[in-house]
């Protein structure tokens, strides 16, 4: 007697399969499937043997099966049936020729969720996501002084040398720990105009800390950093390439360096430029700054030995330096040091506006995939009754759904073409439109993976929901839909039910980046109308830098020639014909500069490294006036202001209020420790307090800030200022000539209008307020589609008992004001919902404002006026069609 | 007309030469695609160099399943395996017939 073999059960994919059977040619289909169940269940059966997990089996078999569309596909191929029905997506096109508008919405519904997510998405992936090109990236981290009890003001990010030092010495967790300074030199050379060039002196391991290798010639040695070395350079890949034109016989030449005869001993790698965006480096020399541990002007990069991790790492780093705390009390008192994932470090303080566009687009895309489904829906249910007649008819539901599916197909391929179109210009614009600031700029590019990604999310939605309908009607479906001949019924009510929570859910969404940009954008009015304490129009500058090699700052002359040169050049540019003033100023109004410490005169003692600072801004007489800046009290520095005359100061009014509330700053003075120039006084008395400058920011407020005459603080690096009623591409080869007058050997840089300057500053607020009121704009009007579609098929479907209505003598205005009505029922639910979601989520924006609360009042109450226009707008076609219906010709219908 | 000898095609027909006859298993054994592997073994199958059949039903019932479609290299296969071989002499070597270590089941 035979044992019955044990039954087995459906083997996972064997669905999918009889699924696909239906696109087998009809005499070879029952063998098709056979055999793939066949493979299957022998499959599943050897997997249970081998004590596969079912998981593993289910995926790997499922996988397999998918692969069974093209064995049918190619089947039907061969059989000589077209693969994807020509007649069918003919029918569809004719079908959606009669509903252009239908079409326009759906394509262009498509193409702004595909395309704005995609150019932003690209944005946001070349700046934060994508990994810096670097070897073992992940192991790259910054260091950054940290203070232990949060006083940025006393312990800023930088390190000294002798605490570099130190904490390489001290330390085991970085296989490379590097340091480096940004700084400006002037090459010169004598066919060409000299060149201002950013230099950034490391320490010779800085290059290996990277992980990279020059590109040609060799790395600095050790050898290099020493005193008294001849001085080498190495080349970034920009400079090779374009001022020396990617000379290969460049390695090994000589060129003048602030008039330093210089060797270029290799090339770097472009990818350096990633982290050390400067024209060269050159190993840091060791000079009197290199051994004070007061100047805290290094920024330290690391590279984690292989397994440590950067919380171990910074433990340790902790450790040495309350070591370092306790041994230098009076210049590392409460300085600690953190450690940061390089990545993070670059990208900083863009982080959060990128993560806030980011969330926008995934609201966005999810809005577009929601309008999506509800206008398929809604294009579903108005041809309940024609697919019926279809199917009475004899129509099969596969040929319906395949109908449906060609109808979706021609629709979402249209979208993703536009899609694409829309992805290209948006990327173009917001690179064209991004502030200076954005970090790696350059390395971003359309990203096609995304962009096929979001295609096949936005197909996939279109296709599901598209075929959806077809395939769920139930079986009486054909004879209940006639029967009702289009009445709603509890059928209807439930698919209208799903359609409004859709439509809900897209206005919650477009309310809650309405109310943002709503925010950015008032954010942005404010700093553009805060009230100026310059005049920045007709003001120009440029900024200018003598070399410390020919302008020495040290020893017995250290100054003069630099209080010569500027002298005669505040001479030479007054005779230019057009200017009205001439000014010097160490920044220019919207640059903050640096700060240093000071005492007050007569004020109680304060310990060594708590003293207060203040910004430096050394300034010619007629500064102030030049800028438009009000001198409140007392008065302005004179040329009678010299070196070997009695300190004197400008303070603004934020150094005024700090030190001496409710009386006069005038008469009062600091002290400086030592003088930094050979003569200087160290005693500065005030003789004028002027009005705060913006230069932390446009409606930000300032810090205190001191203005020295330059004669008594003969900084090398200075801006000229001029008033001048000249365009500033005109001014610029005049000023230039009278430069080159006093010194040929000097590069000079663009003239730039203070004006433009400004718009520099609002230049980010203003990229993120524009591109996330884009989205605002984009969300409202796709949720106003949904409002559209959602009323006009409840009209459609309403359209008998509105006419019956109306025979009984209903008013057209009580019709239209119903369904205006429910527009609003809609639009409310769904505006609660968002203004709730903005209120919770107002703490991520508010560090993009200045001023404004992320729960602004005005704004919320803004933004819920807009949905209801935008409701009201969306509701009154379809009230003003069914208030036009004629009841006889309704009934009629029936 | 002959079958393209594309690189799949040759690592389909050696596995067929060493006896492998069901299409998962040639699966397993090319590491190709499913979406890859049976429209090959259909037109190789049209252009005579395969040859398929059904198992013995008693054989899979006394295993507890349905019948495998098994396939076969005819003499026109093994041509054809002969010139493909030629033309992608390296891609044999990707050939792992790891199903072989799997416990068959008789």
């Amino acid at each position: 007697m035979t044992i019955p073999p044990p039954p087995f059960r459906e083997p996972p994919g064997s669905v999918l399969v009889r699924m696909l059977s239906r696109l087998v040619p009809r005499d070879s289909r029952e063998e098709w499937v056979a055999e793939w169940r066949g493979e299957l269940v022998a499959a599943a059966k050897q997997a249970v043997l081998r004590d596969e997990p079912a998981t593993l089996t289910t995926v790997r078999l499922w996988r397999r099966c998918l692969g069974a569309t093209t064995d049918a596909l190619w089947l039907r191929h061969h059989h000589g049936e077209p693969i994807v029905l020509g007649t069918d997506l003919r029918q569809a096109a004719r079908s959606l020729r009669h509903r252009p508008g239908y079409v326009a919405v759906v394509v262009l519904t498509l193409a702004l969720g595909i395309g704005a997510t995609t150019a932003v998405f690209s944005v946001v992936n070349g700046v934060l996501l994508r990994p810096l090109p670097l070897p073992h990236v992940e192991r790259l981290v910054a260091l950054e002084g940290q203070p232990t009890d949060g006083d940025l003001e006393k312990v800023n990010q930088w390190t000294s040398y002798p605490d570099y030092a130190d904490l390489r010495d001290r330390t085991h967790s970085f296989e490379q720990l590097a340091a480096r300074r940004r700084w400006q030199v002037t090459l010169t050379a004598r066919d060409a105009e000299p060149a201002r060039l950013n230099v950034t002196y490391t320490t010779a391991n800085f290059v290996t800390a990277t992980g990279l290798l020059p590109l040609l010639g060799r790395n600095f040695r050790v050898a290099d950093a020493e005193p008294g070395a001849p001085a080498v350079a190495l080349l970034s890949e920009q400079l090779w390439r374009g001022r020396f034109l990617g000379d290969r016989g460049v390695v090994g030449q000589q060129i003048q360096l602030d008039g330093v005869p210089t060797e270029i001993i290799g090339v770097l790698p472009g990818a350096l430029q990633t982290i050390e965006n400067g024209d060269l480096i050159q190993p840091i020399a060791a000079g009197p700054m290199e051994s004070a541990r007061g100047a805290h002007r290094l920024t330290v990069l690391g590279r984690l030995r292989d397994g440590v991790t950067i919380v171990q790492a910074e433990s340790e780093l902790r450790l040495v330096a309350s070591q370092l705390e306790k041994q230098y009390p009076e210049n590392n008192a409460k300085r600690s040091a953190k450690l940061l994932p390089m990545q993070a470090q670059l990208v900083g303080s863009a982080e959060t506006s990128i993560l806030v566009l980011f969330g926008a687009i995934v609201l966005l895309l999810l809005i577009a995939c929601t309008n999506l489904a509800a206008l398929f829906l809604t294009r579903a249910a108005s041809r309940e009754r024609e697919m019926a007649v279809r199917e009475a008819l004899g129509a099969s539901r596969a040929q319906l759904a395949r109908q449906w599916g060609a109808e979706s197909f021609l629709l979402t391929a249209a979208g993703g073409v536009f899609g694409v179109v829309v992805a290209w210009l948006g990327m173009r614009a917001l690179l064209g439109a991004a502030p200076a600031s954005l970090p790696r700029a350059s390395e971003i590019g359309l990203d096609l993976p995304v962009l096929l990604f979001l295609g096949a999310v936005s197909v996939a939605v279109g296709l599901l929901f598209g075929v959806l309908p077809a395939v769920q009607r139930r079986r009486d479906g054909a004879f209940a839909a006639l029967r009702s001949g289009g009445r709603s019924n509890t059928e209807g009510r439930r698919k209208r039910g799903m359609r409004s929570t859709l439509v809900v859910a897209e206005v919650a969404l477009a309310t809650v980046l309405a109310i943002g940009s709503a925010l950015l954008v008032k954010n942005l009015y404010r700093m553009q109308h805060a009230p100026l304490s310059i005049r920045p129009d007709a003001v120009y500058t440029t900024q200018i830098q003598l070399p410390n090699t020919r302008y020495a700052q040290a020893g017995p002359d250290g100054g003069r020639r630099t209080l010569d040169f500027y002298r005669r050049l505040r001479e030479e540019v007054a005779a230019i014909p057009g200017i009205h003033s001439v000014a010097l100023a160490y920044q220019h109004p919207l640059a903050e500069g640096w700060t240093t410490s000071y005492h007050i005169a007569g004020g109680e003692h304060v310990a060594a490294g708590l003293e207060p600072e203040a910004r430096v801004r050394p300034v010619s007489p007629g500064y102030f006036d030049a800028v438009g800046l009000r001198l409140l009290e007392g008065r302005d520095v004179t040329d009678r202001d010299r070196i070997d005359m009695p300190g004197v100061m400008v303070v603004n009014q934020a150094f005024a209020r700090r030190h001496f509330p409710g009386r006069s700053a005038v008469g009062q003075a600091i002290e400086h420790g030592s003088p930094w120039w050979p003569g200087q006084p160290t005693h500065f008395e005030i003789v004028g307090v002027v009005a705060d400058e913006p230069f932390l920011g446009i409606g930000r407020p300032a810090d205190p800030a001191t203005y020295f005459p330059h004669s008594q603080y003969p900084f090398n690096e200075m801006w000229l200022v001029v008033t001048s009623e000249r365009s500033s591409a005109s001014l610029y080869p005049d000023i230039r000539s009278r430069i080159w007058r006093i010194d040929p050997l000097l590069p000079v840089d663009p003239v730039v209008s203070l004006r433009g300057l400004m718009g520099d500053a609002v230049a980010e607020p203003t990229f993120n307020a524009v591109l996330l009121s884009l989205f605002a704009a984009t969300a409202l009007l796709l949720a106003a589609i949904g409002i559209y579609g959602v009323l006009s098929y409840t009209v459609s479907q309403r359209t008998a008992e509105i006419g019956l209505r109306m025979a009984l003598g209903a008013d057209r205005d009580l019709v239209r004001r119903q369904i205006v009505g429910q527009g609003l029922m809609l639009v409310g639910g769904g505006a609660v919902a968002g203004l709730a979601g903005a209120w919770a989520l107002a703490r991520v924006l508010e560090s993009l404002l200045l001023g404004v609360s992320g729960r602004d009042p005005l704004s919320f109450l803004g933004v819920a006026v807009v949905l209801l226009a935008v409701a009201v707008l969306a509701a009154w076609l379809p009230a003003h069609r069914a208030s036009r219906i004629e009841p006889v010709v309704a009934l009629r219908a029936e | 007309m002959p079958p393209r000898l594309t690189p799949a095609t040759t690592l389909v027909l050696f596995a067929l030469s060493r006896g492998i006859r069901h299409g998962f298993d040639i699966l397993d054994a090319t590491g190709l695609e499913s979406g890859t592997v049976y429209p090959i073994l259909r037109r190789l199958e049209e252009a005579g160099c395969v040859r398929s059949r059904w198992e013995d039903q008693r054989r899979a019932q006394s295993e507890g399943r349905p019948p495998r479609r098994n396939y076969e290299l005819t003499g026109a296969g093994a041509e054809a395996l002969r010139a493909a071989v030629r033309i992608h002499p390296d891609t044999v070597a990707q050939f792992a017939p790891n199903h072989l270590l799997v416990p068959r089941t008789r």
